[in-house]
């Protein structure tokens, strides 16, 4: 980072600074850094915390020593007797299925969001339209899980009230079971996630598209650009870094994601993900070491994000 | 500028307000109280001493005049707090309501009760040091709490009011700390007397006369079983307990309590049996309405409809004695005994139950209010009076008012014996591995790995 | 019109097309919520939301077997009058309509020259002819489900059928007070906003300067520490429970709205600084540096300049995390407890354990929708464009 180039406005003393951020450095430090401190302690702990994680080694069996907790969280779902088995497991467990969520789901909800913002943002009913793609968001997800249950209910030939089948079988066809078959239930699972968090995405998008200056979109118009490369050429540049703060929440969100699947499938049938896991050993199996294992894996899983956002903030950095 | 200074202004004057407001609110609403504060508002402890050394009759002489209707307040005095926690909510909640009615107006025992399902709550509250003063949990929670939790015997409770097998349910390493309020029997067959009459059925008395009667249904061009697993996290439960129910019948209650305490390994071969004897059933549609995926797919409380439909999709359904309520409410128009009934599952050699236990992190002269009420003859009359499913507390043997509770309280009265479910009764991972393997195996999976996983979860959860 | 205008016509109708289309998914499942809430709850186990406004089957079956000899209003012939109830009950269920279609009249057979209705038109048939013996047929709408979810109903069967016949619960007086009782929807409303309106605030007062400092100021550490914060998001909320809930409980928190407010404010600002800090520092630095070149103190700057222009990236923000804690219901049980109920506290309340009342939350769905929708509308004016025209140049 070059340091010449640093415009006056950021040197306002050492200790400035410190005072803008301090009221949430301590709330944060207070609520979330002690939080996980504890947390990271009780990783190495066993299932109550009373002794070392080694102390649960099992004779016989695979042993990480003080790492035995993280030895379950990465390899319990895992299949080793053979490469074809250790892929085919990997897909099913709760690790290919978030990297299934995140991809698809961060696709989806970014994509459909800036395309529909940008969209919205030229026609009169732009209030009605942007609500409509919201109101999933004001939805507690109470309410969304009764209503997913009315398009994937599977039914029977007397009793139908799932959408989804009712249209098939008024086609003829036969009612699929959506959230039971493996590979299709996570696809279903993931549209739901679409469905309500894109009008999250979309929302941000609007806020970034508004401050494009409109000048500069004249300039490039009347310069004889067509709507589709002055979008490309000239707005996504601008709001760039905004895309990438929702790209980022959004894979955030998709790894804390955990609703969705406690309620619609229970994380079986393999569709688990890695925070209903964590639920599962912290509430059910009274597992603090496990669970707590399995929230630092979640933790570090961002750390590739925090590369690309700590890169994006010095080239942004760079340019002023 | 002005309006966003005023916005400001008006903004921080608001939170100001409510930084008092809720100064003053929480100084008011004592909600969590911890156990430790208790002493302070206790009378001298000499008053309390003849009351919990008390013989097993709660009628001994309280150090206050006994209030109305007989009900020993054990020291509480006018204005003390009880904080509660448990699953119920609605209607549930309401009945119990009615239930203690009679001791809060006796007492002047102020409830303070929480409800919910998201396991989070009580045991953040326990790990953190502010325990509710009782909760009412599974089997599970009296396992894992048992080093906080008070011993029944020294809350004042009436013990002859309840079998000892109850007891022994209750009873962790030797310290008795559940106390079970309410229970319900797994091992029956709801059925419709109305449709078997008309199509010439017969209620099966043995195992071999289920099998046949199940054989003739399907000749009759009839679909005999409904049967649905989901219920979002704990999918698959409805499938354990015919599973449990099928070993009843087949190796009978020595067998379970094997399973229970780890001698019998959860991949026996009569388990094993047992799972494909259901699966036989449970994956084909001429025996189960929509098959394997019916059964996988269908909410547990609409596979209950379906034998009391009009037209019926199927005859029969195994289910709780909590069906008997889902029935009335989807429809309002059937009577039980005539429309709708339920015959034990024939050749069981015994009952599973789900029961709902009592436990108390706290021993202040209120909760033991409670606890000697509940377990006394006026609160069991009274639990069984309001109708909030069974009591195991004997004295409510005879004050039922629904019909179907009575002949449900007479099938667990005269059973031969009473078992808990396996899923509650094993302490950690072992239920949900359950779970997981019947819904998988009816989805088609491998019969013999998902029994080694479950039989792994036992292993590890029995310390074995 | 001219071509232009002509041109421009046909050049918007992708878009509306694309936006129409949008909408319509979007909004179908939640309108099928909708039409579900207004439907008694026999009636939404048995048939789908989408058959609630077709006429019942029951009408075109009687029409197609029993109309022609009967009668429309079933009263056609004086011995077999459809409606009598005396008649009727004998056919209640489809068995019984069956066996009596089935034997013959004058070795004539019942329904003459087309064949029986299968078991489900019989089914629907009965239906119909209870309606037409006068007696109570399901109403195909109602608005019980929002009545009893207001009140926080407890009750087997509903709140206007209880308090007709004087049986309602001991703490329902059957008027409109009924709203305010301790398991309605009016005081968890009140609670729902104390919690809610605090908790949106302070996090945003504390993100905005944060933001301004990681975006606009130098200091040792920022690349650290704003990869911290990222990550911070990540934590997840029931690893806090405990550790909180302790320390809590020693400062006598628990139980109070302040204990809850914080816990918000510490949860929600990282999310809430990672996007101040973008959007902050993404305004032009011309603007800040002629402003300091005037002589504006860096406090003035911010109040002035940086605020108003950020309000954009502030009205997200406030939109979010005004949802987030509206719709929360595990903090607010653990830190404020369930004895002051917020409003997702008071729905969940609603179902047993078993799940019997879900229909109650078909309603209480929308209800508790409604000031987020509010809100969403009100700060919508905040998304306005153009905000930096001209604020270079001025």
């Amino acid at each position: 980072m070059t340091t010449q180039n640093i415009p006056k406005i950021m040197k306002q003393g050492s200790w400035v600074p410190w005072l803008y951020l301090l009221p949430a450095l301590i709330v944060m430090s207070f609520f979330i850094v002690y939080p996980m401190i504890n947390t990271i302690s009780l990783s190495f702990g066993n299932k109550d915390g009373t002794a070392p994680a080694s102390t649960t080694c099992v004779e016989g069996k695979p042993c990480w020593g003080i790492f035995e907790d993280y030895r379950y969280a990465l390899t319990a779902e895992l299949n080793f007797s053979s490469a074809g088995a250790l892929w085919d497991s990997f897909w099913k467990s709760s690790f290919g299925n978030n990297l299934k969520w995140i991809i698809l789901m961060t696709a989806g909800t970014v994509g459909i969001g800036l395309a529909y913002a940008v969209l919205a943002d030229r026609v009169k009913y732009e209030a009605l339209a942007k609500a409509i793609l919201f109101m999933p968001m004001a939805i507690s997800f109470v309410g969304a899980g009764i209503i997913w249950k009315f398009v994937y209910d599977y039914g029977t030939k007397q009793v139908q009230i799932g959408l989804l089948n009712s249209i098939i079988t008024s086609f003829g066809g036969k009612p699929v079971s959506w959230l039971s078959t493996p590979g299709l239930n996570t696809l279903m699972l993931i549209l739901v996630g679409v469905w309500i968090w894109t009008g999250f995405c979309m929302t941000i998008l609007s806020a970034a598209l508004k401050s494009v200056p409109e000048d500069i979109l004249e300039a490039a118009r009347v310069d004889g650009a067509t709507e589709w490369s002055t979008f490309w050429k000239v707005t996504v540049p601008i709001i760039m870094p905004t895309i990438l703060v929702v790209i980022t929440t959004m894979v955030i969100n998709v790894l804390k994601l955990f609703d969705i699947v406690y309620v619609m499938t229970g994380g079986n049938f393999s569709t688990n993900v890695i925070a209903n896991r964590m639920y599962t050993e912290m509430y059910k199996n009274f597992n603090v070491g496990r669970g707590t294992a399995i929230a630092v894996v979640l933790v570090l899983a961002i750390i590739p994000f925090i590369y690309f956002n700590i890169r994006r903030f010095l080239e942004q950095e760079a340019i002023r | 500028m002005n309006r966003k200074s005023m916005v400001w202004s008006l903004t921080s004057l608001f939170t100001l307000v409510a930084i008092l407001l809720s100064a003053c609110g929480s100084a008011a609403t004592a909600t969590q109280a911890p156990a430790t504060q208790a002493p302070a508002t206790q009378p001298p402890a000499a008053t309390e001493a003849p009351a919990t050394q008390a013989p097993a009759g709660t009628e001994a002489p309280a150090t206050q005049a006994p209030a109305t209707g007989g009900i020993d307040c054990m020291g509480a005095q006018q204005g003390d707090e009880i904080s509660m926690l448990y699953q119920w909510s609605g209607t549930e909640e309401d009945n119990l309501n009615k239930i203690l009615a009679p001791l809060v107006e006796a007492c002047g025992i102020v409830l303070k009760p929480e409800s919910s399902r998201d396991q989070a709550l009580l045991d953040t509250r326990v790990k953190a040091g502010t325990p509710p003063d009782i909760a009412f949990y599974n089997i599970a929670q009296l396992v894992q709490y048992q080093d906080k939790l008070k011993d029944m015997n020294d809350l004042g409770i009436n013990a002859d009011n309840y079998l000892d097998s109850w007891k022994q349910i209750g009873t962790v390493n030797g310290k008795w700390v559940g106390l079970p309020v309410k229970t319900d029997t797994k091992t029956i067959i709801w059925y419709s007397p109305a449709n078997f009459q008309s199509a010439g059925y017969e209620v099966p008395k043995t195992w071999d006369d289920l099998n046949a009667l199940v054989e003739k249904m399907v000749a009759d061009g009839k679909v005999p079983w409904s049967m649905g697993f989901e219920s979002g996290d704990a999918t698959g439960w409805t499938g354990t307990d015919w599973i449990q129910d099928i070993l009843l019948v087949t190796k009978g209650p020595d067998y379970v309590n094997g399973i229970m305490d780890g001698s019998i390994p959860y991949n026996d071969a009569a388990v094993k049996e047992a799972y494909q004897t259901y699966g036989k059933w449970a994956t084909d549609p001429k025996y189960t309405v929509g098959g394997a995926q019916g059964t996988v797919s269908t909410a547990f409380l609409d596979a209950i409809y379906k034998p009391f439909a009009d037209p019926p999709e199927a005859m029969m359904v195994k289910q709780s004695g909590f069906a008997a309520g889902a029935i009335a409410a989807q429809f309002p128009d059937l009577k039980y005994g005539t429309d709708y009934a339920f015959f034990m599952m024939p050749g069981a050699q015994g009952i599973q139950i789900g029961a709902d236990w009592m436990m108390a992190f706290s021993d202040k002269p209120a909760v033991k209010a409670l606890v000697a009420y509940l377990s006394s003859d006026a609160g069991g009359k009274k639990w069984a009076e309001v109708g909030f499913d069974l009591t195991p507390n004997k004295a409510g043997t005879d004050s039922y008012t629904d019909p179907a509770a009575k002949d449900k309280a007479k099938l667990l009265g005269d059973a031969a014996a009473v078992l808990a479910d396996l899923g509650d009764k094993i302490p950690g991972g072992f239920g949900s591995a359950e779970f997981k393997a019947i819904s998988d195996y009816i989805n088609g999976g491998d019969l013999d790995k998902d029994l080694s996983d479950v039989a792994a979860a036992q292993a590890q959860a029995l310390g074995k | 019109m001219n071509r232009d205008q002509i041109n421009k016509f046909f050049s918007r109708i992708p878009t509306h097309v694309i936006v129409i289309v949008t909408m319509i998914i979007w909004i179908v499942p939640t309108l099928g919520l909708l039409i579900t809430s207004l439907r008694p709850v026999q009636a939404i186990n048995t048939t789908g939301w989408w058959t609630a406004f077709s006429t019942p089957p029951g009408a075109a079956a009687y029409q197609q077997y029993c109309s022609t000899c009967h009668g429309t209003d079933g009263k056609k012939l004086p011995n077999a009058d459809l409606t009598n109830p005396a008649v009727v009950s004998q056919v209640g269920r489809s068995t019984q309509l069956l066996a009596v279609l089935q034997k013959p009249i004058d070795d004539q057979p019942h329904t003459g020259n087309t064949s029986l209705p299968t078991p489900q038109e019989a089914a629907t048939i009965a239906v119909y002819l209870r309606g037409l013996a006068g007696g109570a047929t399901a109403a195909r709408f109602t608005l019980s489900n929002y009545v009893d979810a207001l009140v926080g109903y407890r009750g087997r069967s509903s709140y206007a059928s209880d308090c007709s016949s004087h049986t309602q619960a001991l703490d329902l007086q059957c008027n409109i007070s009924d709203v305010l009782n301790p398991r309605g929807m009016g005081r968890a409303f009140i609670n729902s906003l104390l919690v809610t309106i605090p908790a949106t605030i302070l996090p945003i007062l504390f993100a905005a300067f944060a933001g301004y400092a990681f975006a606009w100021l130098d200091f040792k550490g920022r690349f650290l520490l704003f990869a911290v914060l990222v990550g911070l998001q990540v934590v997840p909320l029931q690893m806090t429970l405990v550790p909180i809930s302790r320390i809590y409980a020693q400062l006598g928190l628990n139980g109070t709205f302040l204990g809850v407010w914080l816990f918000h404010t510490g949860f929600g600002l990282p999310y809430a600084i990672y996007l101040m800090r973008n959007f902050l520092g993404s305004l032009p630095s011309d603007l800040f540096e002629a402003a300091y070149i005037d002589g504006a103190s860096h406090w003035t700057v911010f109040r002035s300049l940086v605020i108003p222009l950020a309000m954009p990236a502030i009205a997200s923000l406030g939109i979010f995390q005004f949802l987030w804690v509206w719709n929360d219901l595990l903090v607010a049980l653990v830190f404020l407890g369930g004895t002051t109920p917020v409003m997702t506290y008071q729905i969940s309340n609603m179902v047993t354990s078993l799940g019997a009342g879900w229909q109650l939350l078909t309603a209480a769905a929308f209800l508790s929708m409604v000031l987020p929708m509010v809100v969403f509308f009100s700060l919508q004016r905040y998304f306005v464009r153009g905000m930096l025209a001209g604020a270079v140049k001025g």
